[in-house]
C-alpha cells in the first residue's frame, strides 16, 4: 500500500473543478457532507457543516488557511480543523487528503467524526 | 404594507411600514432564524432575491461587506421598500407561544437594584404574555435605535413588564431611561428571545449572570419556583461583579421561597481592590471559574441559563462546551454580540 495506491483512497471530485478560494461541497456515502478546499499549497478536506450552527462552510469565505462560516462568522483552520474564532469552539473534522490521478481523494477508511 | 415572500415556499407575510423583516415575520408566526434582534450576532442573515430594503444599521457588526456583496442582509435591520422576496432559514424553534406585538408602555415605578442597576416597571394594556427569560425592544422617542432588554419578571395578568437596566456612561438609551419621569410612555415591542426556562427539562437549573444579566435570571428562577414540577429541581445562581457594590441583595430581589431545595447563591467579585475596606467575605475571580468548583455533579448533568457582558458569556460557553462537553442544547443565552 502506498500513498498513491488507488485502493487506499476514495475519490471525491476532479481537482480541476475546485477553484482556489471557492470550496466545493461533496456528498459521499457513509460520511457527512464534506468541503473540499483548494489552497495555494494544495487540497484539503473537512466536514462541511459548521460545528457551531449547522451552516455549510462551502457558503463561507476562505482567507489564507482559514474558512469563515457564513452564518455567525466563526472560523476554522482548514489544514488542522482548529476553531480559530468565536463562536466556533469545537474543531471541524479534517480528512487526510491526496490528489490521485487528478482527483481529490480522502483515505478510503475515513470515518465520520 | 409590503408583502414579503419566502423563495421556494408558499409562505408570505405582510410587513407594516417601518417594521423590520424579522419582527414582521415573527409577528406573522413565521420562524425566521434570529437571536439578538440588534444587528450583532448574524443569526438572522437572509438572501435578498428581489425587491429593495432599507438598512437601519449599515455598520452592524453581524454582517460583513462581502456578505452584502452576495446579496445578504440582516433581517433584524432591514425594512422593505415594497414587496420583496427573500431566502431565509425558517424553523419552528424560533417561535414562542406569544408572537411579538408593539404596544405603548407607561413607566409606573422604579427601584434601585445596585448602585448602577435600576429596575423599571412598565405597564401595557392587557396581560403581559411572555416566557421567563425573554426580552423586549424598548423604543424611546427621539432615540435612534431600539434596545433589547430582558424582562426581570414573569408573565402576569396586570400588564407589567419589568426591566433591570444598567446606567452606562455611553448608552444613549440607558441614559434617557434613567431620566424618564414616571408616567412617561415608550414603545415596547416583544416578546423575543429563545433563552427561556425549559420547563420540560429534568435537569437542575444553573443561572449565571453578570451586571444587568441578573434580570432574565431573576425571571427564570421565579418562574422555576412557581412551576409545579420545576420547583422540585435544584437551583443555583452565580453572579459576577467587579466589586461588592455590584452584587445585588439577592434575598430582597427574588421570590424563590417555593423552590423545594432552596436557591444556592454564589456571588463572586473580580477586582479584589474594590473589596478592600468592605465586609466582603465571598469569592474572588470570574464567575465562570466557580461553576466546576461549586456544582457537585459533572456539568453535562445541568441546564444552564446565562446573561451578561460578552466576555463573561464567551468564557462561560468555552468552559461548558470545550472543557466540560456540555451539549449545546443545554445552554440558553442570547448572543448580543
Amino acid at each position: 500500500m502506498s500513498d498513491t495506491d488507488p485502493s487506499t483512497w476514495r475519490p471525491l471530485c476532479a481537482a480541476i473543478d475546485v477553484d482556489i478560494g471557492t470550496p466545493m461541497r461533496v456528498e459521499t456515502e457513509g460520511l457527512p457532507p464534506l468541503a473540499v478546499f483548494h489552497l495555494e499549497d494544495g487540497f484539503y478536506v473537512t466536514d462541511d457543516t459548521c460545528t457551531h450552527g449547522e451552516a455549510s462552510l462551502c457558503d463561507g469565505f476562505v482567507d489564507g488557511d482559514e474558512v469563515e462560516c457564513p452564518w455567525h462568522s466563526g472560523k476554522f483552520c482548514v489544514k488542522d480543523g482548529t476553531a480559530t474564532a468565536f463562536p466556533a469552539i469545537e474543531p471541524i473534522k479534517v480528512y487526510r487528503t491526496q490528489v490521485v490521478d487528478g482527483r481529490v481523494c480522502i483515505e478510503a477508511h475515513s470515518a465520520a467524526a | 404594507m409590503s408583502t414579503v415572500s419566502l423563495a421556494g415556499t408558499e409562505q408570505r407575510f405582510t410587513c407594516a411600514p417601518g417594521d423590520t423583516l424579522l419582527r414582521a415575520g415573527l409577528r406573522a408566526g413565521i420562524g425566521l432564524s434570529y437571536e439578538c434582534n440588534a444587528g450583532s450576532c448574524g443569526t438572522c442573515k437572509i438572501d435578498l432575491v428581489s425587491g429593495e430594503l432599507d438598512d437601519l444599521y449599515p455598520e452592524a457588526p453581524g454582517i460583513k461587506p462581502r456578505d452584502r456583496e452576495r446579496g445578504r442582509r440582516l433581517a433584524c435591520q432591514s425594512v422593505p421598500r415594497g414587496d420583496c422576496t427573500i431566502k431565509s432559514r425558517v424553523a419552528d424553534t424560533y417561535l414562542t407561544p406569544n408572537p411579538p406585538r408593539r404596544a405603548t408602555a407607561r413607566l409606573e415605578s422604579t427601584r434601585d437594584i445596585t448602585h448602577d442597576i435600576r429596575e423599571f416597571a412598565f405597564r401595557v394594556d392587557g396581560p403581559a404574555a411572555f416566557l421567563a427569560g425573554q426580552y423586549a425592544m424598548l423604543v424611546l422617542s427621539g432615540a435612534a435605535a431600539p434596545r433589547a432588554y430582558s424582562m426581570s419578571n414573569t408573565a402576569n395578568a396586570d400588564g407589567f413588564w419589568k426591566f433591570m437596566i444598567r446606567r452606562t456612561p455611553t448608552g444613549a438609551v440607558s441614559r434617557a431611561l434613567f431620566e424618564l419621569p414616571p408616567g412617561s410612555t415608550v414603545e415596547l415591542d416583544g416578546p423575543f428571545g429563545l433563552a427561556y426556562l425549559r420547563e420540560n427539562s429534568p435537569r437542575d437549573i444553573v443561572c449565571i449572570a453578570g451586571g444587568s444579566g441578573i434580570a432574565p435570571m431573576a425571571a427564570i428562577l421565579e418562574a422555576a419556583a412557581e412551576h409545579e414540577h420545576v420547583r422540585h429541581l435544584g437551583a443555583w445562581l452565580f453572579y459576577g461583579g467587579r466589586g461588592p457594590a455590584d452584587v445585588p441583595a439577592i434575598a430582597d430581589l427574588l421570590a424563590t421561597h417555593h423552590l423545594e431545595r432552596g436557591l444556592e447563591w454564589h456571588p463572586v467579585v473580580s477586582v479584589p481592590a474594590l473589596a478592600e475596606g468592605t465586609d466582603w467575605n465571598g469569592e474572588f475571580g470570574f464567575v465562570h471559574e466557580l461553576l466546576p468548583k461549586k456544582l457537585p455533579r459533572p456539568l453535562p448533568e445541568y441546564e444552564f441559563y446565562f446573561a451578561g457582558p460578552p466576555p463573561m458569556v464567551e468564557a462561560t460557553i468555552r468552559l461548558l462546551i470545550a472543557d466540560h462537553k456540555v451539549p449545546q442544547a443545554q445552554l440558553h443565552f442570547d448572543r448580543f454580540f
